[in-house]
């Protein structure tokens, strides 16, 4: 069962489109696992349609209707080509989620002990930090403050910290007035992390020794 | 063809519309596909132009955009959204694609791949109403919630802005969002 979602304002900058794309890849993450969320998106969208409705029309130029009209025809323009991804070795049963589908996964690197960190690179917006983390049963962090807005979406295993339990299909928002202290689940934790800001590493790399 | 604007007709409603749209999967019909042009083109160009864009610049996204809307015509669901909610998810990822296209870059479809559930009589009543519905209630948020409402949608920077306008410190807006949200909820479930 979820307990934790995306915050209502944070469902809001998903609908409007003004998240950063890392943010909105975890967040589109808990989408294909919430029905609670993406009932809630739907109707956000349904409140864009409906000021779409209403907004003063502007006018076009006048030959714009035959300029597009003669674009009908047209081929849409060829997909791109299948991004490079890594094979990851999941455990079994866990598929990265739909949203992944067009980003380049890199291997497991190992940056601590009981910590691996995949880069997850978006074709279409390179400078987001947005990777996954394998983190091994019962790693506690160092306790710290965040430099931006981090967004966590578990995908296997969990976590706990100061605001409760983390499992499969919840979501962590967390922003620079957050202190953590997360300790990974005895199975260890498989996440999908964004971060704001330059390259860096989240919360949950940043590990005491068990 | 006369310059387009959306004054000299009278507009089609939002099952209209969304039988128009069906119509262009369906058959490729033009005539249907004029009248959709008609009726979101001036209104797409509208919220590109909020969002900062040029008039020129917005002109010619916005024909992009009802380009889109001829060949993604297939993906509507009329179960899922209202015909101006459609157009209006279309638009948004133009509008991003587009900015992310300033820095050269480009940027995969982004509709999300969603389970396929057959659509009941109930939900397509619900998203047939709800656009209607929508309307209704953000009409009755206070002057103040609207203007949150339409700055998260149609600012680059929603954030600032909703600042600026209602001259709030930064910190405060999350939480005025929120308020809005939950009284636009509130109208919501009141409504009949
Ligand atoms: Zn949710």
């Amino acid at each position: 069962m979820i307990r934790h979602h995306p915050t209502p304002e944070t469902l809001l900058a998903h609908a409007a489109g003004t998240l950063p794309a890392g943010h909105g890849l975890v967040v589109a993450a808990h989408l294909q696992g919430c029905a609670r969320c993406r009932a809630e998106l739907a109707a956000l969208e349904a409140a864009g349609g409906a000021l779409l409705e209403d907004l003063p029309p502007e006018t076009l130029a006048a030959e714009a209707f035959a300029q597009v009209l003669a674009r009908l025809d047209e081929p849409p323009p060829a997909p791109p080509p299948p991004p490079r991804q890594a094979d990851l070795s999941l455990p079994h049963g866990l598929r990265l989620p739909a949203a992944l589908r067009r980003a380049e996964i890199g291997r497991w690197l190992w940056i601590g002990t009981g910590v691996r960190y995949s880069r997850v690179r978006l074709p279409w917006a390179p400078e987001q930090n947005v990777m996954l983390l394998r983190v091994a049963g019962g790693r506690r962090v160092i306790h710290h403050s965040h430099g931006g807005a981090e967004f966590t979406q578990v995908l296997w295993g969990g976590f706990r910290d100061e605001t409760g339990h983390y499992g499969p299909g919840d979501i962590g928002e967390a922003d620079e007035t957050l202190a953590h202290q997360p300790v990974a689940d005895p199975e260890g934790c498989i996440c999908l992390a964004a971060l704001e800001g330059g390259l860096r590493l989240p919360w949950l790399t940043r590990l005491l020794g068990g | 063809m006369p310059p387009v604007t959306a004054l000299d007709y009278p507009a089609p409603d939002a099952s209209a519309l969304a039988a128009l749209i069906g119509r262009v999967a369906a058959s490729r019909d033009r005539t249907a596909y004029a009248t959709l042009f008609k009726h979101f083109a001036p209104r797409v160009k509208a919220y590109l132009r909020r969002a900062g864009m040029g008039g020129a610049e917005a002109e010619e996204l916005a024909q992009e955009v009802m380009l889109s809307l001829w060949r993604k015509a297939e993906s509507f669901d009329p179960a899922r959204a209202g015909a101006a909610t459609w157009v209006f998810a279309i638009a948004r990822n133009a509008r991003i694609d587009h900015a992310r296209r300033r820095r050269e870059v480009s940027f995969p479809d982004n509709a999300p791949e969603e389970e396929g559930h057959a659509p009941s009589a109930e939900s397509l009543t619900l998203s047939a109403e709800r656009e209607a519905r929508l309307r209704g209630a953000l009409g009755a948020l206070t002057p103040e919630q609207q203007q949150i409402v339409q700055l998260s949608f149609f600012s680059e920077t929603p954030h600032a802005a909703i600042a600026s306008a209602l001259n709030l410190p930064l910190g405060t807006v999350k939480s005025r969002i929120r308020l809005g949200l939950s009284k636009l909820r509130a109208l919501l479930e009141d409504a009949p």
